[in-house]
């Protein structure tokens, strides 16, 4: 299949007020498609009657908005505001002063058609363009993709150090606390690897309790940012996702920050004089 | 010793992410004030070389402009693209087509500016590219048709001096020539053919109000948008939007982590003195002074952690810049991360503010504290 496709700037100017010399066929007027966006912004409807032009004060062609449409979801385009209006290629052509042009094809292939070849094949007798591979051009294109993703996982990485911290410090805090609890322990005869152990156990099911409640929280965190962004760039898109593989990072960090600080904290304190505990 | 890591750490996210905040915008103002031009003139609907949309009929537009007593320097801008054959291979770049006496478009490195219609100024990455240097000729084409594999028109060139063009992207090729010299490359292209600029550049005179020009301009030249610097700036706020939502949220959830540990650092030490601050009770220290001294720990905790923290986020500043320069087709003066005292100053502010209420709790819970059973209960421990 080949999609044919010319892209260019338009005005729409409501047929109530028409552009002057705006020209007006015999025949019925042929039809457009809007983006919704524009369609919520100008107030137009199906069935309203616009005039597009390709310049301001410039006669353009009488049309009818046929169809409203949502876009697909791109996200190169999420943050630009582009209205757009689909119509027919011969005519924008026509109104774009462009001649039998097209910016580009697009070529859908059978079922198992050997896409290298076919490239390799319209590129040997092509006179003037040349064939690439979609993915091709969305590697090419997605640059700013991988911007943004480097930057994402920048800040991913020192947020973790941060909530890194953050979790060792509030668990040595924690097990600071207990200091005469351990001194009790001690006194009591207990050893000093049953009180390790039981300071890392409890660490670590604090962490993954911690790690759980965290989970909950980033999944709410996770659906407002969707629903927010998603209203305010009118996309379905998804902006934030808590995968497995995230959650599994999340409760196996905690897991190991929470037994570390245990192990680390614990060991301090077994190794002082349990009266030296009591601060005696 | 680790507490003030952790509140280093928060510092440092909590001041880049006011310079993320605040720095796009300054950055992009200062870009864009760099030469002085307070009012930008693009095609109806369009940004500045957003798209290849230009403005026809450059003379009756500046004429009309001339009209406003208000109005100073127009500098009109054509931009484009050129093929520069170099052997058997052909060199790409931009190229912006200006009046050497009124541009603003970049700054002159080495050599000298525009005079004569075949002068060509160029960046040094073009010059690299080409391999030459200031004072070759160089074979400058443009209109290229893919289907005759030809182009429209072709002219020598000297190259007269190396500039950096202030808005231009680092990967970008650039080079500049007078813009007749342009319009006459351009004169069989069926688009780009006639008296036609991409962009005005305009200063409004000191003591005019910029506002009144811009709306004058859009009122009287119906075919432009006029775009002062609030305005330009709001679109790119528009734009950009997203980083800066991300820093607020960012930036909220460090400093509630500073406050976090804050708090829980003088609860610990609170709790761990609770015996002398009983005696202190005990012995006549007034409540306020209990407070007081609680209540600066707290704060003394957040400077020690703001200090340190300042020095790490900016060296994570100055990484996390280095990514997002990497934008496409981003002007190369503009700056994510953009140091301003403000920022360190913000920064600082609110956690000192923070650590005064992350010590108001504990400082209640030392102030109450029920001085003979905290004793007895020290005692018999």
């Amino acid at each position: 299949m080949l999609l044919p496709l010319l892209v260019a700037s338009l005005l729409l100017q409501d047929s109530t007020r028409p552009a002057p010399n705006a020209r007006v066929t015999a025949s019925e007027p042929r039809t457009i498609a809007l983006d919704e966006v524009l369609a919520e912004k100008a107030g137009l409807h199906i069935g309203d009657r616009v005039v597009v032009a390709s310049r301001p004060n410039e006669p353009g062609d009488t049309v009818i908005v046929a169809a409203i449409v949502r876009r697909s979801t791109d996200p190169s385009e999420v943050a630009r505001e582009d209205l757009r209006v689909r119509m027919h290629l011969d005519q924008l052509q026509t109104l774009a002063n462009y001649g039998d042009r097209v910016d580009r094809f697009a070529i859908a292939t059978k079922a198992g058609a050997d896409i290298p070849k076919l490239i390799g094949r319209i590129n040997d007798v092509a006179f003037g363009f040349r064939a690439y591979r979609s993915t091709d051009i969305a590697i090419e294109t997605s640059r700013t993709f991988q911007v943004v993703s480097r930057f994402h996982r920048a800040i991913g990485i020192i947020t973790i150090v941060a909530s890194s911290v953050f979790l060792l410090c509030i668990m040595v805090l924690k097990v600071e606390e207990r200091r005469r609890d351990i001194a009790a322990l001690r006194l009591m005869g207990i050893s000093r690897s049953t009180v390790v152990r039981a300071i890392i156990v409890e660490a670590a099911l604090i962490a993954v309790l911690g790690s759980g409640l965290g989970i909950f929280l980033g999944w709410l965190v996770s659906l407002f940012v969707n629903w927010h962004y998603q209203a305010l760039y009118r996309t379905p898109l998804a902006f934030s996702i808590v995968t497995p593989p995230i959650i599994a990072v999340a409760v196996l960090l905690s897991l190991v920050l929470g037994i570390a600080a245990g192990i680390g904290a614990s060991l301090r304190l077994v190794r002082q004089p349990p009266l030296a505990l009591f601060g005696r | 010793m680790l507490a003030i890591v952790g509140v280093a750490v928060a510092a440092a996210m909590l001041l880049d992410m006011v310079m993320l905040a605040t720095g796009m915008r300054q950055s992009f103002r200062e870009l864009l004030l760099t030469r002085g031009f307070q009012i930008r003139l693009a095609p109806k609907g369009t940004l500045p070389f957003d798209t290849d949309a230009t403005i026809p009929d450059v003379a009756s537009v500046t004429a009309t402009l001339r009209q406003n007593p208000d109005i100073g320097e127009i500098s009109p801008v054509l931009g484009g693209s050129i093929h520069i054959p170099i052997g058997d291979r052909d060199v790409s770049a931009s190229v912006l087509g200006i009046d050497p006496s009124v541009q603003g478009d970049y700054e002159l490195l080495s050599g000298r500016d525009l005079r004569a219609g075949d002068d060509v100024v160029v960046n040094d990455r073009l010059l690299a590219a080409l391999g030459k240097r200031i004072g070759d000729t160089i074979s400058v084409a443009t209109g290229y048709d893919p289907q005759t594999r030809s182009y429209s028109a072709q002219r020598n060139f000297t190259i007269t001096g190396t500039v950096r063009f202030l808005y231009g992207a680092a990967d970008q090729s650039s080079a500049a020539m007078r813009r007749e010299t342009l319009k006459q490359l351009n004169a069989s292209s069926p688009t780009r053919a006639g008296d036609r600029a991409s962009l005005f550049m305009i200063r409004v005179r000191q003591g005019g109000d910029v506002e009144n020009a811009r709306r004058w301009i859009e009122s009287r030249i119906p075919i432009v948008s006029a775009l002062s610097i609030a305005t330009a700036i709001a679109q790119v706020d528009q734009r950009l939007a997203y980083f800066r939502q991300l820093a607020v949220i960012l930036g909220t959830v460090s400093l509630f982590v500073g406050f976090l540990l804050v708090t829980t650092l003088v609860t610990v030490s609170v709790n761990e003195r609770s015996g002398e601050i009983s005696v202190m009770r005990a012995i006549g220290v007034s409540r306020t002074h209990i407070v007081e001294q609680v209540v600066l720990e707290g704060v003394v905790i957040s400077l020690i952690g703001a200090a340190v923290g300042l020095a790490i986020g900016l060296v994570t500043a100055r990484y996390l810049n280095s990514i997002l320069s990497a934008f496409p087709g981003l002007p190369m003066a503009i700056d994510f991360f953009l140091f301003q005292p403000i920022a360190a100053w913000s920064a600082l502010g609110l956690l000192t503010f923070s650590g005064i209420v992350a010590g108001i709790y504990p400082a209640y819970r030392a102030a109450s504290l029920p001085i003979a059973e905290t004793l007895r209960r020290e005692a018999i421990a």
